[in-house]
C-alpha cells in the first residue's frame, strides 16, 4: 500500500463531514442530494482504503454495490424532484411545508 | 516521499478542495462542476489503492451517468432566483459544528490507528488462508461477482429495475381522473 490506511480513512472521513455539512445546511434539495453522493463516495474509498489494506477484494465488490444502490437513489430521487416542481417550481426544501403541522 | 505518496496527497488535498467548493459555491451548475473533479480525484485515489475496476466505474457511473443526470434535472427545473436567496439555512453553524466532529474522526483515525494492520498480520500468522491473492485485478472482481456474489450482484440488478420503474412511475404526468 502506497500510504498507510488510517490516512485513507481520514480523507474518508473529511469527505463525509463535508457532505453533512453540505446537506444539513444547503436549502436547494438538488444540492442537498448530491452532499449525500459526496458521502457516499467517501464511504466507498475508506471500503477501497480497507480492501487494500487486507488484501481482500471484497472491499471492493461491497463498493460496487454502494455504487448500485446510488444510482438507483439518484433515478427515485429525481424523478420525486420532477414530479415535486410540477406541483410547485422551486427547489427550497423550506417551502415545502405541506406535511407540517 | 515517493512519486505515488505525492499522486495520493495531491488527489486527496485537491478532492477536499473540490468538495469544500461543490458545498459551498451558490450557483448549483458550479457546484456539480466541483462535484465533477472531486468524483475524477476519488477515481485516481482507487487507481492509486489498487482498485482498477473501482476506478473505472467510478469514471463511467458517477461521473459518466450520475452526474450529468443531475445537471439534466438541474437545467430542467430552471431556477432562475436561485443566487437571489441564501444558499445556507439559518442552522448552517450547527451543520458546520457536525461536519468538523467528523474531521476531529479524521484526526482519532491517524493518531490512533484501526488496528486493521495488525489484525491482518495476525490472521495471517494464526495460518488462516489470505482471503483474496491478487490485489486489483479485474478478473478478480469479476470471479467473485460471478461466484461467491452471484447474489448479491443479481439483487443489485433487481433494485436497479426497480428504480427505473418508480422513477418513471413518480415523474409521469398524472392523467386526469386516473
Amino acid at each position: 500500500m502506497i500510504v498507510p490506511v488510517e490516512t485513507v480513512l481520514a480523507l474518508s472521513a473529511i469527505l463525509f463531514g463535508i457532505g453533512a455539512f453540505g446537506f444539513l445546511a444547503r436549502r436547494n434539495i438538488i444540492l442537498m442530494v448530491v452532499s449525500v453522493e459526496i458521502m457516499l463516495n467517501a464511504v466507498n474509498l475508506s471500503l477501497a482504503g480497507f480492501s487494500a489494506q487486507l488484501e481482500d477484494p471484497r472491499g471492493q465488490i461491497l463498493a460496487l454495490l454502494v455504487i448500485a444502490v446510488a444510482a438507483a437513489e439518484v433515478a427515485v430521487g429525481l424523478g420525486l424532484m420532477i414530479a415535486m416542481n410540477r406541483n410547485r417550481p422551486g427547489a427550497h426544501v423550506a417551502d415545502l411545508t405541506d406535511l407540517k403541522w | 516521499m515517493t512519486a505515488a505518496e505525492a499522486t495520493f496527497y495531491y488527489m486527496a488535498a485537491a478532492g477536499v478542495a473540490s468538495a469544500l467548493l461543490a458545498v459551498t459555491r451558490k450557483n448549483p451548475v458550479h457546484s456539480m462542476l466541483w462535484v465533477l473533479a472531486l468524483f475524477m480525484h476519488i477515481a485516481g485515489i482507487f487507481l492509486l489503492l489498487g482498485a482498477e475496476f473501482l476506478a473505472a466505474v467510478q469514471v463511467i457511473v458517477y461521473a459518466g451517468a450520475i452526474l450529468i443526470f443531475y445537471l439534466f434535472v438541474l437545467m430542467l427545473l430552471d431556477l432562475p432566483d436561485e443566487e437571489a436567496g441564501p444558499r445556507f439555512s439559518t442552522h448552517w453553524p450547527l451543520a458546520a459544528a457536525v461536519g468538523m466532529s467528523f474531521a476531529a474522526l479524521a484526526w482519532l483515525a491517524r493518531v490512533q490507528g484501526t488496528g486493521a494492520a495488525e489484525l491482518a498480520r495476525s490472521e495471517r500468522s494464526a495460518g488462516l488462508p489470505a482471503v483474496g491473492p491478487a490485489q486489483g485485478s479485474v478478473a478478480e472482481i469479476g470471479v467473485a461477482l460471478f461466484g461467491p456474489f452471484a447474489l448479491p450482484f443479481e439483487i443489485a440488478g433487481i433494485v436497479l429495475l426497480a428504480a427505473i420503474i418508480g422513477s418513471v412511475v413518480v415523474a409521469r404526468k398524472q392523467q386526469a381522473g386516473a
